[in-house]
């Protein structure tokens, strides 16, 4: 796990440092708002802390302009100011958390913990019953394997994170073609439909249950 | 029996077996055609194994090349290859085949169900068939094998692309092609299932 730590106080900095070190971070230090913004052009973290209060330009802006090039790297803020209008505006520039000065170093790292922790899960297949679905790969497996379109990935993807549970068409819908206005909710039923043959075609003990524009659920045999 | 080649003079028996089996797939094709208006069969391709390829696989499974490997240990002297539209078009074919008078199913496998690892699917059948030829045993009504081969238009062009691979030497990056090659099996499968699905859907609707 790669970490930015941008903080301009050398004693603080130093100290953080070392904690998130000790826990397994690889730690990339930067002591201005420029040295932070050169860095998260230039490589890959899987989480910044970014203090806003730093010399040639500060955290929120650094924050604002990552998310305006489309860096979506979760970051957490840290501030000596404490008041509620400076904590909205942070989070909503696109912060994903907020840390006031003084800290525990024991809640910065369990709330480092909760940044990461998203992306792990993303990572790995998801599994159920015998089925396997490895989302980058799109790939849905069992005795065999087949691809998947990327719909159908989200839609399997929504099942397997929610199995046993009855998920109606409109909420399928709404989760999956909510950003899609050229569709109706009839798509649910097809892509529905592919998901039951592909399911069927790489031999699973699971199934999506369920009629059309009802609602569906993803069971073990 | 040199003169009489790897199938022992029983060269004109197999074209007739092959030609009746031929024959049968056809006429079947063209009831259910008028029956449901789905067409069966894309393609029929049907051959008797070459003289020099027969006694190729003859060695590379350590046998003696005699008329006895080539139609009694080996089975594809007849082979035929029946590819469709859709995926559960092989079932039917399948089905229909099984019901073949005089003909009896002696080994079947589902590659289609039960991909292998490198992402071939087929439908295979290995059938004995009773006909009115005479067979190296000189009997008549004789016996002969044929090996029937089931799968859709995708698998047959993914088929095709493999086999050039497999004797095709030093390509330089056989890995990534063989991983690729997986990819778009899989790809294709996902492709044929989506079409089968979607004819499920229009027929259902009317």
């Amino acid at each position: 796990m790669k970490l930015l730590l941008a903080e301009d106080e050398k004693e603080l900095a130093r100290a953080l440092a070392a904690v998130i070190t000790l826990q397994g971070y690889d730690v990339i230090q930067v002591f201005d708002g420029e040295q932070a913004s050169a860095e998260l052009s230039e490589h890959v973290f899987d989480v910044a802390v970014l203090d806003i209060m730093m010399p040639k330009k500060d955290g929120m802006q650094v924050l604002r302009e990552m998310r305006a090039a489309g860096d979506n790297t979760p970051v957490l803020m840290l501030t000596a100011k404490a008041e509620v209008e400076n904590r909205v505006e942070g989070l909503d520039a696109g912060a994903n958390d907020y840390l006031t000065k003084p800290f525990a170093m024991k809640e910065l790292l369990a709330r480092i913990r909760v940044l990461t922790r998203d992306t792990e899960k993303t990572q790995g297949p998801l599994v159920f019953g015998n089925v396997k679905l490895d989302i980058e790969k799109q790939e849905l497996s069992c005795t065999n394997s087949i691809r998947l379109a990327s719909k159908e990935a989200e839609l399997m993807t929504f099942f397997m994170r929610n199995p046993g549970k009855e998920l109606s068409t409109q909420t399928i819908f709404e989760h999956i073609w909510k950003d899609d206005k050229d569709v109706t909710e009839e798509v649910v039923w097809m892509y529905v439909s592919f998901l039951r043959k592909k399911l069927e075609s790489v031999s699973a003990d699971v199934f999506i249950t369920g009629e059309k524009n009802g609602s569906f659920i993803l069971v073990q045999e | 029996m040199a003169e009489n080649g790897i199938y022992g003079g029983c060269k004109e028996s197999l074209q007739h077996v092959l030609d009746d089996l031929k024959g049968k797939i056809k006429q079947y094709s063209s009831e259910e055609k008028k029956k449901t208006g789905i067409k069966l069969v894309e393609h029929l391709i049907a051959r008797i194994k070459e003289e020099d390829s027969m006694r190729e696989k003859c060695r590379r499974r350590g046998l003696p090349e005699t008329p006895d490997s080539a139609l009694r240990e080996l089975y594809d002297a007849i082979g035929i290859r029946v590819v469709c539209a859709f995926r559960d078009d092989i079932y039917r074919n399948v089905e229909l085949i099984r019901s073949f008078p005089g003909v009896q199913v002696v080994n079947e496998k589902d590659y289609v169900k039960n991909v292998k690892p490198n992402g071939y699917r087929s439908y295979h059948m290995i059938l004995l068939v009773e006909a009115p030829y005479t067979d190296i045993d000189g009997n008549n009504p004789g016996k002969f094998y044929a090996e029937i081969q089931l799968r859709t238009i995708a698998m047959d062009s993914w088929a095709a692309l493999e086999h050039q691979l497999k004797y095709k030497k030093n390509i330089s990056n056989t890995e990534l092609i063989v991983s690729e090659l997986k990819r778009c099996a899989d790809e294709m499968a996902s492709t044929d299932v989506s079409m089968q699905t979607i004819r499920d859907l229009i027929r259902e609707d009317n």
